[in-house]
């Protein structure tokens, strides 16, 4: 990845911030031409008007930055838009898509796409969409823009489409295949797998089946460590 | 200073403080070691001591000598009035620049998901046990305006309406003297949401 020329401004967000020696931040930007890495904003917290107030997680940005190393040196900040304001659970959801994005988006590999649905997905979230619809709708193209992408409407092993009625199990690594036992809890409907692959929203029981698949379906990329934000939603809602 | 081991771990150790390089370190080193070496007696016994005695308040988790802090022990302090900060330095903060006569709480952090600190690690039982029992009526939420301080924010004030305590949460906006043109957007929305009748 070549750093753009100086002073160029690039379409942001920041997916982590964290606070950085005694005035600085360090940041993970996730740039629409650049993928993602991280980079330091010296300075950022001192002064009378400080950039940090800019540089916060679901802040479009304008970006420049510097520097030939892993960690980039940030220059010119500029907001790119109004704050997407997430309240409530959906504030929890926005930390799970950054999560997801830290933990599965190689740094510096550029996805434009992805960025977009990212921007969507959190669009979509500040104006109060059904989280579960906006959750599986971005796993679903991030397996995809990832190269892992599900084939929801044909059977893995013999290419025979889905049936709306019929029952089918999700194998890592194959695919949809049709159910031979197995409870309601551990098999899928028909009707989810096709709605989904239509990206339309499942509805009702749905949901759960949905949300059970694309677990599945991101826990071989994630590995056996834990998501702390998924971790975190549990414990809030818990309580 | 392979042969000097002791100054070389003295000059590692004060690398520890915040804004302390090397070269600052090596000079506070030599400076206790050839001019003051009084200064540095007192600063390795009062540190030592502090080390040691030194603890969090049982009631509000702010940094204090005694099991509970002067502010919290104080009698004339409001009781009712309970204010949710970061730090212990927010505690200063607000004791110095408002007439804030009510009790804090220390959280010692802020919600952060994606770095795995939840409620448990800003002892947010103890609070939650708090608003049903001490008979607080309003609880000020002054965390920072951040997205992190937002989130705290608002897990802390679902907290407090289930105990049925009155939420308040200190104003964001311009700063005194500023002018609006170099104030951030982020800022400048939050104050114009928040503004008020005169």
């Amino acid at each position: 990845m070549s750093a753009p020329s100086a002073g160029h401004l690039e379409r942001c967000l920041l997916l982590h911030r964290r606070d950085f020696s005694n005035t600085s931040l360090l940041v993970e930007v996730f740039s629409a031409a650049h993928g993602r890495f991280p980079a330091v904003a010296k300075g950022a917290r001192r002064g009378r008007a400080p950039t940090a107030a800019l540089l916060q997680p679901f802040q479009p940005l304008w970006l420049a930055w510097s520097g030939r190393g892993e960690v980039r040196t940030l220059g010119k900040v500029e907001a790119a838009g109004a704050p997407l304001t997430l309240r409530g659970d959906a504030l929890y959801c926005g930390f799970y898509l950054n999560e997801l994005l830290m933990r599965l988006l190689a740094r510096q590999d550029p996805h434009e796409d992805l960025f977009a649905f990212y921007v969507a997905a959190l669009e979509d979230l500040a104006n109060g969409q059904g989280l579960d619809r906006v959750l599986r709708r971005f796993e679903l193209r991030l397996l995809q823009v990832l190269g892992y992408g599900l084939v929801l409407d044909r059977e893995a092993d013999t290419g025979r489409p889905v049936s709306p009625a019929g029952r089918y199990c999700y194998v890592p690594e194959r695919g949809i295949v049709a159910a031979i036992d197995g409870t309601p809890d551990e098999t899928l409907s028909g009707a989810t797998l096709l709605r989904l692959a239509a990206e339309e929203p499942p509805e009702g029981g749905q949901i759960r089946e949905a949300r059970r698949l694309l677990r599945a379906a991101l826990a071989p990329h994630l590995g056996p460590r834990p998501l702390a934000s998924r971790e975190f939603f549990r414990r809030v809602r818990g309580a | 200073m392979t042969e000097l081991p002791l100054v070389s771990q003295l000059i590692d150790a004060l690398r520890c403080l915040p804004g302390v390089g090397p070269k600052s370190a090596q000079r506070m080193a030599f400076h206790l070691l050839e001019r003051d070496r009084d200064g540095g007696r007192e600063l390795a016994r009062v540190l030592a001591e502090a080390m040691a005695r030194v603890t969090r308040c049982r009631k509000c988790r702010t940094l204090s000598e005694t099991e509970l802090c002067g502010l919290c022990a104080n009698p004339r302090r409001d009781a009712t009035l309970l204010c949710v900060v970061e730090q212990p330095s927010g505690v200063i903060a607000i004791e110095q620049a408002t007439d804030y006569r009510g009790l804090y709480f220390v959280l010692g952090g802020r919600l952060s998901p994606l770095d795995g600190i939840g409620p448990d690690e800003l002892g947010l039982d103890l609070l939650a046990e708090r608003l049903r029992r001490d008979g607080i009526a309003e609880l000020i939420l002054a965390t920072n305006p951040t997205v992190e301080g937002g989130a705290t924010a608002q897990y802390i004030a679902q907290l407090a309406t289930s105990a049925g305590v009155g939420v308040t949460r200190i104003a964001h906006g311009v700063p005194l003297g500023g002018d609006l043109e170099m104030v951030d957007g982020g800022t400048l929305a939050h104050a114009f949401v928040g503004r008020h009748a005169l």
